[in-house]
């Protein structure tokens, strides 16, 4: 239930990285570019210039990698007008050759067409992404640098490149060896409760105090007022109100003590009688179960908060427990309660209602110590078995961050220590980055970089041929 | 004294009072001591001891009192009884006494049964009522314990209290469920102990608006029907005080009445009988309050434990019924696990015939060990058995439940529970031993072990014995002559051991643990404790010396951790313990390192002589 | 020590033994003075109130409590079945009753207008006493017992599991310390008192328990063997109760002891006579100790000569049973009782006495630590 809801660092992102993260970022960064390409085009516009600038020195382009081949990375060498290039850039005087963008042209490397324009980039960038390829088609790139006066030739690229579709996706491979660390213990775990093992749960006061709040109300005669938040059944929250309603209405049918229980939504006034009615049968106490203390309010928010507002006023209610997905009305019923003077408890996993209840309830379970008492008191093996193993990776995410402090203080302390840094950035890109497990790679764009992918085509290309005229020789 | 307020106390003018003379009637042996006035002091010079004659073929509780009496008039020299069997009042200058006072736990004690609507709440607070009036609390009977009703009458038919306390609901609160209590104890319709014409007396203390309605319940011929304030008005507030006299008020008119002879007993008495486990925590309530110390007292006898404390100025007591030397040594074996008992032993032994050896002793209860390993193995066994009734006590001795907390934002992570205990081994100053395995240890050393051992007390805390069981006598006492009982509990009552000087925290073996420096009369030393050694520095009864403690860090010893911390130590018949050991106490989980360091203290404390020393029992 | 010595436990030849027969409530009494009974007649009966049923009629037809008497169909005192309505509400127009039938069957007893709740008083649990042990009634307790007084031999053991049981006495072994082993149990011992000799074995337990023996008494048992046999480890010597179909006594105290040859002797002297077994033990003020109580025939004389020494005085020459270890279950002779108290292995003080062992050799021992053998 709650590795849904509320989970820790490192959990819950996970699955969802890649499918919704990885897309709009790269539109995010599109829009982005465009914004700044139209900006620059302004002040550009201001510098009259003439003179065509030099072409790009370079051009290569590269598969996206961990994709369904639909992307292709195109990377270039900036043009020597380019006001980048150099380390001081003078904007101020007019040199007409000044590049003010840099425009992309592709063709199908079987030359069935022409060098079409796919695309520009504002100056001073190096790379582009095309993802308008089509999967396994050989393209060629090619790029011209433009200012005011013109564009500069074309800078072709050497060796086609096709996107190809990779099924896994290693950018996050160290997430995924995470992930598969926690799943593991999880299931570990799991497994450990159901072979009886008993887990150890941190007592939780708020639930201590239940028995508590059950007692008062009955020593003092009075009811204990239940709410389940004004959420829907479909509400996790909801769900995890309700199993410690199940705790509740079991020891008040021991304690004789009796429960009401008002609701906003008809279905939790149903599904609450049904958990009411089975906590008194397996206290014990079938015959002092009341169907008609359990009842529907109204949805209206604050309808249902005068409603409840006014029974606690007129019964004095001894206990108040609030378990449940709370808004504004949080404060007012717990101000309301404090002030009849009941023990309260409060549960949410809002963050915004938490501070009202702990100022105002006797108890409060905070975010997730409301579904860790939900695991605790289902008993569940399945609940406490993830709960268990979530604690892993809290402890592991907690680990890694103090690592990361550590090491990013050092660098910052001896910014020389070049194993600091490379410890720091391992962190950095590799785990939590999208450089995936391999230690060092050369960073795109590079002289390095370029040279390396000239080799390894210039390579590839030798032995296609060798291969060739082997064959033609065999 | 709340206890003397609702009773006829005969005024004695406290400044003639030279002679006084007190008996105690225990289940087995009457005890009386002579408390005379020396030299402008109050002193307990004589003692007496005769079988406790309730039962047949005698009858009649007198005849044990005036024959213990009877053996100190001739100890004393003085005529104390006269011809007709009469304790001959007032003292003259060779006869008779000034006061005399009496306690009672004759015929197994009070033995009371009580109700309340919550377990944990009216209920715990009735049986604290109970306890501290002195009574052994057969059963509490409540709302919550899980038994169904037929099943909670039908032991309430079962068990024959001498009266029953009735409590529930706060005042306007729950009148239902108290009714359903009287519900249950009306058709019960229990059996009192002494014969079938005895009117059963039900003390009801609870709801004040439910009082008319009980009334009707329980408005029955063989019920007498007290009502008393409420022990509980609010749920944030115990009142004790009225229930707790009614039950003494009680006791007297019905219980002792249907006792044999007690009727004239009670007639020969300055001040109201008490239980006697009453008077024991009205003197240390007593010595709590004068000294404003706080006081753990314990007393461990063959069949039940009772712990006393006083923990800011709230007194509190709980009688661990089978956990004791005798009748009951099996149940604590049997509770505590054979292992647990045989860590404190320095040798092996076999665990069968051990085992045997403990139903032997339970069966033949008054046999005392006559080898040294008998001996070794009955006080590990008294550790373990003192070790649980603490813990029953610790649990027991708690703030109130059920109580509105109020709270501010800071309190989000450190949310406490209500009824946390209030026993605080720190704050302890005043550890109390009585009960024989505890003062008729050979060693004087090994009671304080004992104690040390089974209390775990932390910081500066004094040990002392009871030197013959005079406590309950002087807690009567402190009732009608307040001086003179401490007069005496400081001179002859108490024996003490020595002081307990123990660190909190645990840490490695050979470590430092702390330094210490004695400075005093006479002695000057210093030294540093490792953690794991205890050591023994010899302080006489009369001498006192100021420690001063330098802990390393992550141990307390009172000061906070790692805080430097002085105090003064006062000398005993042992000395000086520091014990380097750690709190919570734990021993070595592998048997062979356990019990050479059992063997290590052992050695340091000299607890037992060694085995070559050992007298043959063979001649 | 107040006591100097352990009163010991009765083991005689012939004795003059009265049994109070008592009823746990008033009741009637069966037997006259002067009648002959058997062990197994009943002497007084009486019927226990029924157990308490509390049904909560206010919850059960959702009512204010101060509703419940007026919509009762029975009142108080009224005999009702299972299944009987109990109550019905008004409803709505005479429509929509509803109604509570009694789950139990029995009498009410009385109705609560303040907790809504109906007390239900089942049927009365007939109470018998029976005599327990064959003899004359020489007094009657009007309403509530009467009792029994038989001649005979009578032993007291050390302890014992179960409750009252008679039958006839079967030697199982053939000397005092011989333990009594599976094989010495025949399927004849059925209903039979089985006397052993020395330590009573676990499978020998079994053993009885199959052949359908009513008792088995010998010298010793193992605690362990004992811990099997209930179930849980026993931790106050309070016994009676326990059902497991067998009375247990043992005559001298946990271990490999053998039973004291007088206790043997005795017994086989009397194989074949009926004999009545009560395992009821308990150890707190007010001692109960099991027995054995062996009837004489109407026929039999006293066997005299058997009280030849005072009761409970401890003498040079009194045979003696050492209680402690290390000398447990040892029996001799006083043969001195110095008067100064002498230092222990333990380093305790404590009055002592010297005992002639049966080997020859003398010990000194607590006086605590002995018991008389009475006769």
């Amino acid at each position: 239930m709650s590795d849904e809801c509320f989970s820790p660092l490192f959990v819950k992102p996970l699955p969802r990285m890649k499918t919704q993260f990885t897309l709009p970022l790269s539109a995010l960064a599109t829009i982005m570019l465009a914004v700044v390409a139209v900006f620059s085009g302004l002040s550009n516009a201001q510098n009259p210039a003439g003179g065509i600038p030099a072409p790009p020195s370079e051009i290569n382009a590269v598969d996206v990698d961990g994709d369904k081949g639909e992307a292709i990375e195109v990377y270039w060498r900036l043009s020597a007008n380019d006001p980048s290039a150099s380390a001081m850039p003078d904007l101020s005087t007019d040199t007409p050759a000044q590049v003010t963008q840099y425009t992309i042209y592709r063709r199908l490397a079987d030359g069935t067409d022409e060098y079409t324009e796919i695309g520009t980039q504002t100056y001073g960038v190096t790379t582009f992404t095309d993802s308008n390829v089509k999967q396994g088609v050989s393209y060629i790139y090619a790029v011209t640098a433009d200012s005011e006066a013109g564009s500069s030739a074309m800078t072709v690229m050497a060796y086609p490149v096709a996107a190809v579709m990779q099924w896994f996706d290693y950018e996050k491979s160290w997430m995924g060896l995470i992930l598969l660390f926690i799943s593991a213990f999880i299931i570990f775990y799991i497994g450990l409760a159901r072979s009886g093992k008993e887990l150890k749960v941190r007592q939780i006061a708020g639930l201590s105090a239940v028995d508590e709040a059950v007692g008062r109300a009955t020593e003092m005669g009075r009811p204990i007022l239940f709410i389940n938040g004004i959420l829907d059944i479909n509400d996790i929250q909801t769900l995890a109100g309700l199993t410690v309603l199940s705790r509740v209405a079991r020891t008040a049918a021991e304690y004789g003590a009796t429960l009401e229980v008002p609701t906003a939504r008809a279905l939790v006034m149903t599904t609450a009688r049904e958990t009411v009615q089975e906590a008194y049968l397996a206290a014990g106490r079938p015959d002092a179960y009341q169907e008609d203390r359990i009842y529907y309010l109204t949805d209206e928010q604050f309808g249902y908060v005068a409603g409840v507002t006014g029974t606690m006023v007129r019964d004095k209610p001894a206990a108040c427990i609030y378990m449940g997905a709370f808004y504004a009305e949080s404060l007012i019923l717990a101000e309301t309660g404090n002030h009849i003077g009941a023990i309260q408890v409060a549960g949410t996993a809002m963050p915004s209602q938490l501070p009202f209840f702990v100022a105002a309830c006797d108890y409060t379970l905070i975010g997730e110590e409301f579904f860790a008492a939900s695991a605790y008191l289902s008993g569940d093996p399945q609940q406490l078995g993830s709960l268990k193993g979530q604690d892993v990776g809290k402890l592991l995410g907690g680990g890694l961050l103090t690592i990361g402090v550590i090491f990013a203080t050092l660098e910052v302390i001896w910014p020389d220590m070049t194993s600091i840094k490379d410890v720091r950035q391992y962190i950095d890109g590799n785990i939590l980055g999208s450089d995936g497990l391999t230690m060092t790679s050369v960073e795109k764009g590079s002289d390095q970089w370029f040279e390396e992918l000239l080799q390894r085509q210039r390579d590839f290309e030798l032995n296609q041929n060798a291969l060739e005229s082997g064959g033609i020789d065999a | 004294m709340s206890q003397a307020t609702s009773h006829e106390t005969i005024k004695i003018d406290t400044d003639k009072v030279k002679i006084i003379l007190a008996t105690d009637c225990g289940s087995t042996t009457t005890k009386a001591v002579f408390i005379e006035l020396v030299d402008g002091v109050y002193r307990q010079t004589q003692r007496g001891e005769a079988p406790t004659t309730v039962e047949q073929p005698f009858a009649d509780v007198t005849i044990g009192a005036v024959n213990s009496i009877t053996e100190i008039g001739e100890l004393a020299g003085r005529k104390l009884v006269d011809e007709n069997g009469r304790i001959i009042q007032p003292a003259t200058d060779t006869e008779g006494c000034d006061i005399y006072i009496s306690t009672s736990s004759a015929g197994g004690g009070l033995q009371m049964m009580v109700a309340g609507v919550i377990a944990e709440m009216t209920a715990a607070s009735a049986k604290r009522a109970a306890l501290g009036a002195g009574a052994i609390v057969m059963d509490v009977i409540s709302s919550n314990d899980k038994r169904r009703p037929h099943e909670q009458i039908q032991r309430i038919r079962e068990l024959r209290p001498d009266m029953i306390l009735l409590s529930g609901g706060t005042d306007g609160g729950t009148t239902e469920k108290v009714v359903e209590l009287a519900e249950l104890i009306a058709p019960a319709r229990p059996q009192p102990r002494f014969g079938s014409e005895y009117e059963m007396p039900i003390i009801y203390a609870g709801n004040a608006a439910a009082q008319e309605k009980v009334g009707e319940v329980l408005d029955e011929g063989w019920i007498d029907l007290e009502m008393v304030e409420n022990l509980r008005p609010v749920l944030e507030r115990e009142n004790l005080g009225p229930a707790r006299d009614k039950i003494h008020d009680v006791f007297l008119e019905h219980v002792m009445a249907h006792a044999p002879g007690y009727d004239r007993l009670m007639n020969w008495t300055d001040a109201p009988i008490m239980p006697t486990p009453g008077a024991v925590g009205d003197i240390l309530q007593q010595i709590a309050k004068d000294q404003g110390i706080n006081v753990v007292g314990v007393d461990i006898g063959g069949a039940t434990t009772d712990v006393f404390s006083v923990f800011d100025k709230t007194f509190n007591r709980t009688v661990s019924a089978n956990l004791g030397m005798s009748y009951s040594i099996s149940n604590v074996c049997a509770e505590a696990t054979m292992p647990s008992v045989l860590r404190w032993v320095h040798f092996d032994m076999n665990e069968r015939e051990l085992r045997n050896r403990v139903k032997n002793k339970m069966i033949r209860p008054t046999t005392i060990p006559q080898s040294h390993e008998a001996l070794v193995f009955e006080q590990a066994v008294a550790r373990e058995a003192l070790r649980l009734a603490y813990q029953q006590h610790k649990e027991f001795a708690t703030t109130l439940k059920g109580v509105q907390q109020q709270r501010t934002v800071g309190d989000t992570f450190s949310q406490q529970v209500g009824g946390q205990t209030i026993v605080d081994n720190m704050a302890l100053n005043l550890l109390v031993a009585s009960g024989g395995v505890l003062s008729h240890a050979p060693r004087m050393e090994q009671t304080a072990m004992m104690l040390v051992d089974a209390f775990e007390p932390e910081g500066i805390t004094k040990l002392a014995k009871d030197s013959i069981f005079m406590m309950p006598h002087l807690g009567v006492l402190a009732a009608v002559h307040p001086k003179a009982a401490m007069e005496v509990f400081e001179r002859d009552c108490l024996v003490y051991l020595g002081t307990n000087v123990a660190a909190k925290g645990l840490g490695k073996p050979g470590k430092k643990c702390f330094s210490w420096e004695l400075n005093g009369e006479g002695i000057s030393e210093s030294g540093e404790m490792n953690f794991g050694e205890m050591k023994l520095i010899r302080l006489g009864p009369d001498q006192t010396a100021t420690i001063t403690c330098d802990p390393a860090r992550g141990f307390d010893l009172g000061a906070g951790p790692g805080k430097k911390m002085s105090g003064e130590v006062r000398g005993g018949t042992v000395g000086l313990i520091l014990d380097g050991r750690g709190r919570p106490l734990a021993l070595p989980e592998e048997r062979a390192a356990c019990k050479g360091a059992i063997g290590g203290w052992v050695d340091e404390l000299e607890l037992y002589p060694k085995v070559e020393e050992a007298i043959p029992a063979t001649v | 020590m107040a006591h100097a010595y352990t009163p010991g436990l009765k083991v005689s030849s012939w004795l003059d033994h009265r049994c109070k027969r008592m009823l746990p409530i008033k009741g009637d009494v069966l037997v006259e003075v002067g009648q002959e009974v058997d062990a197994n007649d009943v002497v007084a009966h009486t019927e226990m109130p029924g157990d308490v049923y509390p049904v909560n009629l206010a919850n059960l037809l959702s009512l204010p409590p101060s509703d419940v008497p007026e919509c009762l169909v029975k009142s108080e005192g009224d005999q009702v079945k299972e299944g009987e309505v109990l109550a019905q509400t008004k409803g709505i127009f005479g429509m929509m009753k509803k109604s509570q039938k009694s789950p139990y069957t029995g009498t009410i007893e009385t109705v609560s207008e303040v907790t809504g709740q109906l007390i239900l008083r089942g049927p009365a649990i007939p109470i018998q006493v029976k005599a327990y042990v064959s003899g004359r009634v020489v007094e009657v307790l009007p309403e509530e017992g009467c009792v029994v007084e038989t001649k005979g031999t009578y032993l007291q053991g050390i302890f014992g599991i179960g409750g009252e049981t008679n039958g006839s006495i079967r030697m199982a072994c053939e000397r005092h310390d011989q333990k009594l082993t599976p094989d010495l149990i025949t399927d004849d011992m059925k209903g039979c008192v089985v006397v052993g000799g020395g330590q009573m074995t676990d499978a020998a337990i079994e053993r009885a328990l199959q052949v359908g023996a009513a008792a088995v008494v010998s010298g010793g048992m193992d605690d362990q063997d004992l811990r099997d046999f209930l179930g849980y480890d026993l931790g106050v010597a309070i016994t009676g109760s326990e059902r497991k179909g067998i009375t247990l006594v043992i005559t001298e105290g946990f271990g490999d002891i053998a039973m004291a040859g007088r206790s043997y002797d005795l017994l086989k002297a009397r194989e074949g006579c009926q004999a009545s077994v009560n395992g009821a033990t308990q150890i707190r003020a007010g001692v109960m100790r099991p027995e054995i109580i062996v009837p004489a025939g109407s026929d039999e004389n006293p066997v005299s000569g058997s009280e030849g020494q005072v009761e409970g005085l401890l003498e040079p020459g009194r045979p003696v049973r050492i209680i402690r270890d290390p000398y447990f279950g040892v029996i001799g002779q006083v043969s001195g009782l110095p008067h100064q108290p002498a230092v222990l292995g333990s380093g305790s003080k404590a009055r002592v006495l010297e005992v002639k062992l049966d080997s020859g050799e003398s010990v000194v021992i607590p006086r605590a630590n002995v018991e008389l053998i009475e006769g």
